[in-house]
């Protein structure tokens, strides 16, 4: 149905076509007739013929097929002569249907059953593929009777990748042939076959053939997967490793709670905090199962820390997550954290950043309808270049002072606002942050924050955050105190309710909760605000501003009264106590 | 003006942040050519009464017309153009019945059959001298009723997901009838389908069927119809598709980071990216030309994943229009005449791009949201 081009109906053709449709009906009766009557004649068999050269996708007419051929197969066993042409038959009949779609699943289906029934003509098969391939080298059906066919006949993988080599060096841009070559090899490595058993060798020699496709045509994309695919194969690492964690490895902690700090001090080692307890946090390069205290080790001063529960930082109810975290109850002066289950990754100078993020501009430039996924992937870059070193992460450092008290301090501030960031990527040396202004970018998401447990203060101010949904990190950060959003498009967009007030299977994160907690404020219905609720309801922020959003309005601001009681200040305004 | 003992001390003043103004972003500027929707209900409710002639060779397929243009129309907000009752009556009379119980055993699947042609007569003992239900009817079958307001349960499920066991694989592929057809994705999807809108997972074995699809990702991030394959955009549909209705993937997935993927998630979103060609419409391979169907296989993927809003809108839009065809309807190409299969997935599409006026969809299952839902 998918691939077969129409002409317009012509006059004259109407008439041609009514007969024909007449014929057609005759013809499909007659097949399910001896279908069901089992009558397997010549002449019979010839109707069928008919039928699939008119919709080789008949699968009635195939089936039909297959009966008659066992059926006459068995009928004739004693006679080679007979085998050999209704084998013969079959094949041809099929080679009819192919002509007329040779995109046709069960046309191609069909000679697979039926020379998977007897082996004799397969050499012919071979020739019929080439004769395919040079037609349409990207005939996907093609290429999977090709391996099929390899397989019966036992041919070796090492033949079968010098016929990709041979399409490759007639056409480099086959990207069928390459993505065959890549399942070969993967399976003569796997498989540890002789010339396939250094696996650099074998990855240079592919290197060198896949940058001559890139150098005749750096437009085609064949080239380009294929190296990606063999930069994977070099570089993989197959376990997690623990990139990362708060307080850092080995690293002396210097808590304080309220007296203003020292202008000079480091931000990293130093803690404000004023419950008695602070977490720990260990963020994994990618979602991981399994921490607890009989695989992390902690200890501070002398003592082993025992008994510890840590929990996964993610959004779902999922086992698994990047970052982990620990409470420690009881007062620390100095804390040490021993090696965890795996090695600490080294970190890497990033040396060539810099060039990254102007190929990545100039593809912005030079690829626009991916405009938006190559803006991403420069913020996650520019981040990596702002966090890679101490000198650069301080430069950034900014020390806010309480204007009315000078005894009042707050802890240092990061600031990464107008960088154009559209993505944050990892969060891994950001794990000490208390302080964090992001205003003045591009983001429209802030996966990944919930890793960062020590935010007190947050801006996103003037960005792209267009829902609350996409402030859902929010939730896990339960020492939030002052939260700033405002001017951004929260509201702007109708939300897509039916996706979510009746509980789909699909969404599992919602559904219930709102269903206890549904609350009326002074008569409004709050269901415009269930995704607010949803985010707000367990945070104690004390300062909130979300003036310039579209949600922004005076019934909204009845509801975050009654959503966070421990608001004080809102949209700059203080707000009187009831 | 007493003695302030009693007052409650001053909250602290609020944390200053620097704000200045930045400047507004200009709002892009509206499109001005325009989606055809007149036409296209126009297109669809003729297909709807009587199809034509050259669709003849596919009677065998007459269900999946039929679904083809009653979503169609649907999500036209045309469903009104539509009998309603006596499409539910047309779809069901197509269903195989077991002569009893103890026929759900016999290797058969009793499903929908695709078309009153591959339909036999009961012989005279009531019992079908051959069934020919397949995977593909029994999902337009279903996805139709739903559409028209069927209510499902008075369908008999458990004849369906019963005897749809015997055609699941060892390595957990589907075949789509039980005589014996092709395996691969398409099937998957199908019965993946099935089981949710019955509301019933017994009709498939979740876990084989999910390390099929994972064995189905190709090198480059994408999915072929078989192991082995190359990457399809067709194929990569089914894949996603199949594991979010099988509750293997979380909504939105790539918002959420550190979310744990049985799938290799990056190379999937690269890989679909790219099928966004620079006319601005989505091809199905790497270099083949861009064809209005993918704007759905492909988009419905990016819509699934969290990731659409990566793609060039404004692009994609300007493709499809020019796909749009005068006599109502899409073609497969830029000016080619429309089929009812192009002009369904290129309605999808505009749904999708969240076209005003169309019904949304639910990605997965390839039916309105409202008919989803069963509202």
């Amino acid at each position: 149905m998918h691939g077969r081009p129409r002409k317009a109906p012509v006059p004259e053709d109407e008439a041609a076509s009514a007969a024909k449709a007449e014929k057609l009906r005759a013809l499909q009766s007659q097949v399910l007739s001896n279908h069901r009557h089992k009558i397997y004649t010549e002449e019979a068999l010839e109707l069928s013929t008919r039928l699939v050269e008119i919709n080789p996708e008949c699968y009635t007419a195939w089936n039909y097929r297959k009966l008659a051929f066992e059926h006459n197969l068995t009928r004739s066993d004693s006679n080679p002569n007979s085998v050999k042409s209704i084998l013969e038959e079959e094949l041809r009949v099929v080679e009819i249907a192919l002509r007329q779609n040779f995109k046709s699943y069960s046309a191609w289906h069909h000679r697979k059953w039926v020379l998977s029934k007897r082996h004799s003509s397969i050499e012919k098969e071979l020739w019929l593929l080439e004769k395919f391939q040079s037609a349409d080298p990207r005939n996907f059906h093609a290429w999977s009777y090709r391996r099929f066919i390899a397989a019966l006949m036992d041919r070796s993988d090492v033949d079968e990748l010098e016929y990709t080599q041979n399409l490759i060096d007639k056409n480099i841009s086959n990207y069928s042939a390459w993505h065959n070559r890549s399942v070969l090899l993967s399976n003569l490595m796997k498989k540890n076959v002789e010339g396939f058993t250094e696996k650099d060798e074998v990855l240079t020699k592919e290197y060198e053939l896949v940058r001559e496709a890139l150098f005749t045509d750096e437009d085609d994309q064949s080239g380009w997967f294929y190296h990606l695919w063999l930069l994977d194969q070099t570089v993989k690492a197959k376990s997690p490793l623990l990139v990362s964690s708060w307080p850092a490895h080995g690293s002396d902690l210097i808590l304080f709670q309220d007296r203003c700090l020292d202008a000079s001090s480091s931000p990293f080692n130093i803690f404000q905090f004023d419950s008695g307890t602070f977490p720990l946090i260990l963020y994994f390069s990618q979602a991981v199962e399994g921490v607890n205290s009989s695989t992390v080790n902690v200890e501070y001063g002398s003592n082993l820390n025992q008994g510890l529960v840590w929990k996964p930082l993610s959004t779902y109810k999922s086992r698994a997550a990047q970052a982990w975290i620990t409470h420690k109850i009881g007062k620390l002066t100095l804390a040490r954290l021993l090696t965890a289950y795996d090695a600490l990754m080294s970190s890497g100078k990033l040396v060539h950043s810099q060039e990254i993020l102007g190929l990545y501009i100039d593809l912005m430039k030079l690829d626009p309808p991916h405009y938006q996924y190559y803006k991403n992937e420069h913020s996650v870059v520019l981040l990596q270049q702002v966090m890679s070193s101490r000198e650069s992460l301080l430069s950034r450092c900014f020390h806010y002072r309480d204007l009315t008290s000078s005894s009042r301090g707050y802890p240092m501030c990061l600031r990464l606002n107008k960088l154009s960031l559209s993505r944050i990527g990892s969060f891994a040396k950001l794990l000490w942050v208390q302080m964090l202004d992001l205003s003045h970018n591009e983001l429209q998401s802030i996966e990944g924050l919930e890793a960062l447990q020590l935010l007190i203060h947050l801006s996103l101010s003037e960005n792209k955050l267009s829902s609350f949904t996409a402030l859902e990190p929010l939730r896990q950060l339960k020492s939030l105190k002052s939260l700033d959003i405002s001017y951004n498009e929260i509201g702007a967009r109708s939300i897509d309710t039916t996706r979510y007030l009746c509980s789909s299977p699909l969404s599992n994160s919602i559904g219930n909760e709102w269903e206890q907690d549904r609350i009326l404020v002074d008569g409004v219905s709050m269901t415009n605000y269930w995704e607010a609720f949803f985010v707000l309801k367990g945070l104690n922020l004390t300062q909130l501003d979300v003036v310039g959003n579209a949600i922004a309005d005076e019934n909204f601001t009845l509801f975050l009264v009654r959503v966070l009681p421990t608001l004080k200040w809102l949209d700059g305004v203080q707000l009187n106590l009831f | 003006m007493g003695t302030s003992a009693e007052e409650p001390p001053s909250p602290p003043p609020p944390l200053e942040w620097d704000q200045s103004s930045s400047d507004g972003e200009e709002p892009s500027p509206s499109t001005s050519i325009s989606f055809d929707r007149d036409r296209h209900v126009a297109y669809l409710e003729m297909m709807y009464q009587m199809l034509p002639s050259y669709y003849q060779s596919q009677e065998i397929n007459r269900l999946t017309l039929a679904y083809f243009t009653i979503s169609g129309l649907d999500i036209l907000g045309a469903l009104d153009r539509v009998d309603k009752d006596a499409v539910a009556s047309w779809v069901l009379s197509f269903q195989a019945h077991p002569g009893d119980k103890n026929q759900l055993n016999n290797g058969q699947f009793y499903g929908f059959q695709g078309s009153r042609s591959s339909q036999f007569p009961l012989g005279c003992d009531g019992v079908l001298i051959h069934n020919l239900s397949h995977l593909a009817s029994t999902y337009c079958a279903l996805a139709t009723l739903k559409t028209v307001g069927y209510n499902l349960s008075n369908v008999d499920s458990k004849s369906i997901l019963t005897s749809m066991r015997n055609l699941q694989q060892p390595d957990g592929s589907f075949l789509p009838i039980h005589i014996g057809a092709e395996t691969d994705l398409r099937f998957v999807y199908c019965a993946a389908a099935i089981c949710f809108m019955l509301g019933d997972w017994n009709g498939m074995d979740r876990e084989k069927a999910k390390e099929y699809i994972i064995k189905c990702q190709s090198y480059d991030g994408g999915f072929g119809m078989v192991p082995g394959s190359e990457s399809h955009g067709g194929g990569t549909y089914c894949a996603v598709a199949s594991l979010r209705l099988m509750g293997f993937m979380e909504d939105d997935i790539l918002s959420t980071s550190g979310a744990s993927s049985v799938i290799d998630l990056p190379l999937l979103l690269e890989w679909c990216l790219q099928r966004q060609a620079a006319d601005g419409g989505f091809q199905g391979r790497p270099n083949k030309p861009s064809d209005t169907c993918y704007a759905f296989w492909v988009g419905a993927v990016l819509r699934i994943l969290g990731g659409y809003k990566l793609i060039d809108g404004k692009a994609l839009r300007e493709f499809l229009i020019t796909c749009q065809s005068k006599y109502g309807g899409f073609g497969k190409f830029p000016g080619e005449l429309p089929d009812i299969y192009h002009s369904y997935y290129g309605c999808t599409a505009f749904s999708l791009l969240e076209e005003p006026g169309l019904n949304s969809l639910s990605f997965e299952l390839g039916i309105t949201d409202v008919a989803a839902l069963g509202i």
